[in-house]
């Protein structure tokens, strides 16, 4: 076998393909899931201010239900990430 | 009594690169946050000297790495773990001195691998452990943060883009709190270890730990987070005074989405115990975060500079550390040559620092 061709070989066996996609897909799930949550909670709570100013209140009231709905999700996996290193 | 000499030496110098380590990367931790005005200079330093303290609590994963998976424990002794060191703050001290940009991490892996091979021989070094564990995961990081750093930045841009400007700006001063608190944790835990995992490999080597059953001491984990949280805080106030001219401009979305990649990788691969450069991982998510928006924003000459350091940063502080465990071994197998060379390296590090600031020049953070 050439150099060139047992390189991957090698490299499949000394590396941990799956701790290493686990590693890749945690952060980005995470780091997906926490930008969308905080750009849906500022998304909320900006819109629930225009509407306010607009005096349409149901569609404040929608907008600071997402904003509290978005800012849960992001404390929370916020949380999460912190209790899964903790007990890693 | 000669190999407890060397070890106080041992945990003293690696203290000092620990302390160093964090002095270097206050930079990478609290620049965006005090670039977008989500914090003061004052309050972003302090907060990231304390989260730092507390990250290197969370996890031994990396620690447990660096003391296994890099070099057979049982093969080595505390003149190889301090020569080692010596390669890595040689390394460290000469990239920054040339205003290079190189890891704190690859040099101190580096020079402990460089020793051992002049020590023992290519027996001791866990080739698997090295590639598997270092090299990889060191190539795929900054890629991983960067790609983490587009998508985060598009969706942030994508929900928030038709909002006035003001409430946004504001929303993600506010979460950039968040995200430098986690940047700095995720800094801590990454970084701290590496110097945990090093003393204890010269605990075990001095027969003061068993080699079966990795533990680290709890004063190991203690000093080591002291350490480096002190080198944050003091690392800082140099920032300050020099982040006028040096810090890239972004504005609040892309500091979040900066903050939250490289965050969201460093904390994983804690978790999974891989030693990474933090340096390089918060500098893929800041190229992703400027990407996203404009690829011609991004200076890529930073990131040819990156690699560079990837290719020069291993083999470099590995000779160095080769080269100062055969400086030791002149004196003899006692403390002789330890101490020596740690007077040398006290010098020529204090000589480098005094020309440095003679010059007037900024110094230089990797």
């Amino acid at each position: 076998m050439s150099a060139a061709a047992s390189l991957p070989a090698l490299v499949a066996t000394v590396v941990d393909g799956e701790a290493l996609l686990d590693t890749a897909v945690a952060s980005i799930v995470g780091a997906v899931v926490v930008t969308l949550s905080a750009s849906l909670a500022i998304y909320g709570f900006a819109t629930a201010a225009e509407m306010r100013r607009v005096d349409r209140d149901l569609a404040a009231i929608g907008a600071v239900g997402l904003a509290m709905v978005a800012s849960l999700v992001f404390a929370g996996t916020i949380g999460l990430g912190i209790a899964v290193m903790l007990t890693g | 009594m000669d190999g407890d000499i060397v070890l106080v030496i041992v945990v003293g110098t690696a203290l000092v690169f620990d302390f160093t380590n964090g002095f270097h990367d206050t930079a990478n931790v609290v620049a965006t946050s005090i670039s977008t005005h989500a914090m003061s200079p004052r309050v972003a330093v302090a907060i990231a000297a304390l989260l730092n303290f507390a990250g290197a609590f969370i996890s031994i994963e990396v620690a447990a790495t660096i003391a296994s998976d890099v070099v057979e424990a049982t093969a080595i002794t505390p003149t190889v773990i301090f020569a080692g060191l010596v390669g890595a703050i040689c390394w460290n001290l000469t990239t920054w001195y040339f205003g290079l940009p190189s890891s704190s991490s690859h040099a101190l892996i580096g020079g402990v691998v460089g020793a051992v091979i002049a020590a023992v021989g290519t027996a001791a070094i866990e080739g698997e452990g090295i590639l598997g564990k270092v090299l990889i995961p060191a190539v795929l990081a900054p890629i991983v943060a960067f790609v983490i750093g587009v998508i985060a930045i598009v969706i942030a841009y994508r929900v928030c883009g038709r909002l006035r400007p003001g409430p946004v700006t504001r929303g993600f001063r506010l979460g950039q709190i968040v995200s430098g608190g986690m940047l700095a944790l995720a800094h801590g835990t990454n970084d701290a270890q590496k110097t945990m995992g090093v003393i204890t490999l010269a605990l075990i080597a001095n027969g003061n730990l068993p080699s079966t059953g990795f533990e680290v001491p709890t004063w190991v984990v203690v000093s080591a987070a002291s350490a480096i949280a002190l080198g944050t805080y003091t690392g800082g106030w140099r920032i300050i005074r020099t982040m006028g001219t040096r810090i890239i401009k972004m504005d609040s979305a892309q500091g979040f989405s900066a903050q939250g990649a490289g965050a969201a990788v460093i904390l994983a691969s804690s978790h999974f115990g891989y030693p990474l450069s933090t340096t390089q991982v918060i500098a893929g998510g800041v190229m992703g975060a400027g990407a996203g928006k404009r690829v011609s924003a991004v200076r890529w000459g930073v990131a040819g500079n990156i690699v560079i350091a990837w290719f020069l940063t291993l083999p470099g502080a590995a000779a160095i550390g080769a080269a100062s465990y055969g400086f030791t071994q002149i004196f003899g197998d006692g403390a002789a040559g330890p101490v020596i060379l740690s007077a040398l390296a006290i010098m020529l590090g204090l000589t480098l620092f005094a020309q440095r600031i003679r010059r007037g020049q900024p110094v230089p953070t990797v």
